[in-house]
């Protein structure tokens, strides 16, 4: 369970105020609001590759902040991340982008990995493009290859930022669909960023809105649907008329 | 041609390769040089951008100039310190410092380190521009943009080094001097008389700033070329900035051998 | 360590505001590269080497600057026994010492710091500018979130294939300045070859403070240059950047580094 209190962060100007909010175990969680209301920074900050100014951050009752880097560094086995612009290293293949926090992280044997590389190409649908280059693939691809990287690891809690930016409607639905069904077979604790929001709301459980750095919604999918609220409301109907 | 006759001759492949790119370098830049010396005929000039451009690189350099002038004065004192001791010839120290500061290192290292801050962030700015499509929204306005931009750019880095290079020589000097008496107890006085004696004329002063005009020349051209010619997006201009710092690099060594060689 | 460069500092005028605030700029940079090299070390000792990163490494600072460092270091060696042989006969018309001096000066220092210089340009941009544009694409984040962490993954690599190649092209770049120069000597003042190969001024005091500016240097560019990369912000901007700042930061490390080594062997072998 994640478990956020006053968060608050300023670059010069606000980027997070005062947030708290809590993420049960097993939930998908998704996290919407416009550009720019400190979503990505939230997310950053819960894995500690950010430090806020004031609040904390806990993830199964271990704080965040205590941690030191080394600790860090088996912290972060709880989690898979796919980052905003995927973020693949473009100095290695698919495969091997794919296979680095294997690597990396956990004493996997080679076979082994091979095995679950090829595994995640299949479930994104990319089967047979572990040798090709980041550079070369459709900014749809490398979406793809950067949520088989976050889910590699089988952790227990998987942040996607924006996973189906950029793809046609078709794609962007089976994406969602593969999410969802991943989430509920591992019961994993998601929590999704993402502007497309008659999508996500189809697969989340519970909803949060940021809105210019601070949390103005938090609830089920159903009550954010039925919001009083008239940036929620906005938000959540795609409206041009309200205050946002 | 079989594998390993293709591996032998591996690193004259690369250099015959390095060699063509260096012309086809050379030659763009000819033409940008030709771009500019055309709009300066016509004197079509952005005075606000020139003061602009001047600031920014003369005036912001300033500091890096300083510390690399007092510090290289220092280091030439310490290095030929050994060889003042052994002939006992304290009056040559500021003779010694003085041809090598103003007819070499003072330019050299003026245009070493100006390249690196100057000619890296005017093709960083350039280049920026070009790969954000606003040197497009420039010509869409009927702006010439090499009149605008790259020509006031051209003559602030020009004017930066000379300047810049007479500063220099005179810091590092200032440098030599008060480190020949810390060091090995030559006075300042002693230094001065074995610059002036004679020995050095002004020949070797305008030597040396002659040298920062060709080299300020040098670093211009190849800055605003690499960055008005960056392709492939962010790492474009990544790569660009990284050409021109080693393209000026290079080119200064070779135009100081060619001058020195020429001005004798 | 990305949280340090948006920090906005209050914005007091008056020069002693100003002179402190960039001498604080100054000591705090001073303190980042500290940290960032003591982690290297650390790492160098404790991490993990991935298999060929090393290696790739080399090449890409040695191989790559290869042609560059021999045209760079043949005029150098040109210019030096002109400028040289030219001053030396307005004092003294008998040359015969010219090859010794000349050998002296380039292993004491020339061919370290010159070469120094050139890297910090070439290698020094170049660490900069692929690590800038990692952080830019999120990737440095992304290695962090997979455990590896960047000063481990990247710029342990870099550390130690500079300091290996800084020392190899150190002495290659020696060996190119001292045929050009023996040429010219023969070519523009008659100066035999046997009388130019003169190795009676160097000693070896000469070689190891040669060695410890090898180093030294090999040492500093990657670490100040990684470091200006890693601290790069502003968007795909703030490569371009960092790539200027790595230049010149390392520049004048080297610089810095030269006058304290320098002074250093200056006081240990010839006292005062």
């Amino acid at each position: 369970m994640i478990e956020i209190q006053n968060l608050s962060k300023s670059f010069g100007h606000p980027v997070l105020c005062d947030v708290s909010l809590v993420v049960p175990m097993g939930c998908l969680y998704g996290l919407i609001g416009p550009g720019a209301s400190g979503k990505s920074v939230l997310l950053k900050m819960i894995t500690g590759l950010m430090r806020p100014d004031t609040g904390s951050v806990s993830v199964d009752g271990q704080n965040v902040q205590a941690l030191t880097d080394i600790e860090l560094a088996s912290f972060r086995l709880k989690f898979g991340m796919l980052f905003q612009n995927n973020a693949l290293f473009d100095f290695m293949t698919v495969a091997d982008n794919i296979a680095f926090p294997l690597r990396r992280m956990l004493e996997v044997p080679e076979a082994e990995i091979r095995q679950r590389v090829e595994e995640r190409l299949r479930a994104v649908s990319l089967g047979g493009f572990g040798e090709r280059a980041p550079s070369g693939l459709s900014g749809g691809q490398k979406k793809r290859v950067g949520v088989a990287r976050a889910t590699v690891t089988r952790a227990p809690i998987i942040f996607y930022d924006e996973p189906a930016a950029g793809l046609d409607p078709v794609t962007s639905q089976k994406i969602f669909d593969l999410l969802r069904d991943e989430q509920r077979r591992a019961k994993q604790t998601v929590i999704m960023v993402s502007s497309d929001i008659d999508r996500l709301l189809t697969v989340t459980d519970r909803i949060g809105m940021m809105y210019r750095g601070s949390l103005v919604f938090d609830g089920t999918t159903d009550e954010a649907l039925h919001s009083e609220d008239a940036r929620v409301k906005q938000f959540v109907h795609g409206l041009t008329e309200g205050p946002l | 041609m079989n594998g390993t006759a293709a591996l032998a001759l591996a690193p004259l492949t690369r250099a015959r390769d390095a060699l063509y790119d260096l012309a086809g370098t050379m030659g763009q830049m000819g033409i940008v040089a030709a771009r500019i010396v055309l709009r300066l005929v016509h004197v079509d000039l952005d005075g606000r951008e020139l003061l602009r451009n001047l600031y920014k690189m003369g005036v912001k350099s300033l500091p890096i100039v300083v510390v690399t002038a007092l510090f290289t004065g220092a280091i030439m004192v310490i290095q030929a310190a050994p060889i003042v001791q052994r002939y006992g010839a304290q009056g040559l120290l500021g003779w010694g410092a003085g041809f090598g500061t103003l007819r070499e290192i003072g330019p050299l290292l003026t245009a070493l380190m100006i390249s690196g801050r100057v000619g890296a962030n005017n093709t960083a700015e350039l280049g920026t521009m070009t790969v954000t499509e606003q040197i497009d929204a420039l010509r869409a306005l009927a702006i010439d943009p090499v009149a605008f931009l790259v020509v006031p750019r051209f003559i602030a880095i020009v004017a930066t080094l000379f300047f810049s290079t007479l500063y220099a020589d005179a810091l590092a000097l200032f440098g030599a001097a008060y480190a020949g008496d810390a060091l090995i107890g030559v006075e300042p006085m002693t230094f001065y008389n074995g610059l002036v004696s004679g020995l050095l004329g002004i020949g070797d002063v305008m030597n040396g700033l002659v040298k920062s005009v060709i080299f300020g020349i040098m670093i211009g051209l190849s800055s605003c070329h690499f960055g008005l010619s960056v392709t492939g997006g962010a790492p474009g201009v990544g790569r660009a900035v990284n050409a021109t710092v080693v393209t000026s690099a290079a080119g200064i060594f070779v135009v100081d051998y060619l001058v020195s060689f020429l001005l004798g | 360590m990305t949280d340090s460069a948006f920090e906005i500092e209050r914005q007091d005028s008056g020069a002693l505001a100003v002179v402190g605030r960039r001498a604080m700029s100054l000591a705090a940079a001073a303190r980042e590269q500290y940290g960032v090299l003591v982690r290297t070390l650390y790492y160098v000792a404790r991490g993990k080497m991935e298999p060929g990163m090393l290696a790739h490494q080399m090449y890409e600072i040695g191989n790559r600057s290869l042609f560059f460092l021999t045209v760079v270091m043949g005029f150098i060696g040109t210019i030096l026994c002109l400028q040289a042989g030219i001053q030396t006969k307005r004092v003294v018309p008998d040359l015969s010492m010219l090859g010794a001096s000349y050998l002296e000066l380039l292993v004491r220092d020339l061919a370290a710091s010159i070469v120094a210089l050139m890297l910090a340009t070439r290698v020094g941009a170049g660490i900069a500018a692929e690590i800038g544009s990692m952080v830019v694409t999120e990737q440095v984040d992304a290695l962090r979130m997979c455990a590896a962490d960047p000063i481990d993954y990247l710029v342990k690599p870099r550390f130690l294939a500079s300091i290996v190649m800084t020392t190899a092209l150190t002495i290659w770049s020696g060996g190119v300045a001292i045929v050009t120069g023996t040429i010219t000597a023969d070519v523009v003042f008659q100066v035999s070859p046997h009388t130019f190969w003169n190795l009676s001024l160097v000693h070896a005091s000469d070689l190891l403070i040669c060695i410890v500016k090898c180093l030294a240097y090999g040492a500093a560019i990657p670490i100040v240059s990684a470091t200006s990369g890693l601290s790069t912000f502003g968007g795909s901007e703030g490569v371009g950047w960092a790539t200027t700042r790595a230049v010149v930061n390392s520049s004048l490390a080297v610089i810095i580094l030269n006058f304290l080594i320098s002074s250093a062997g200056f006081f240990a072998f010839h006292g005062r």
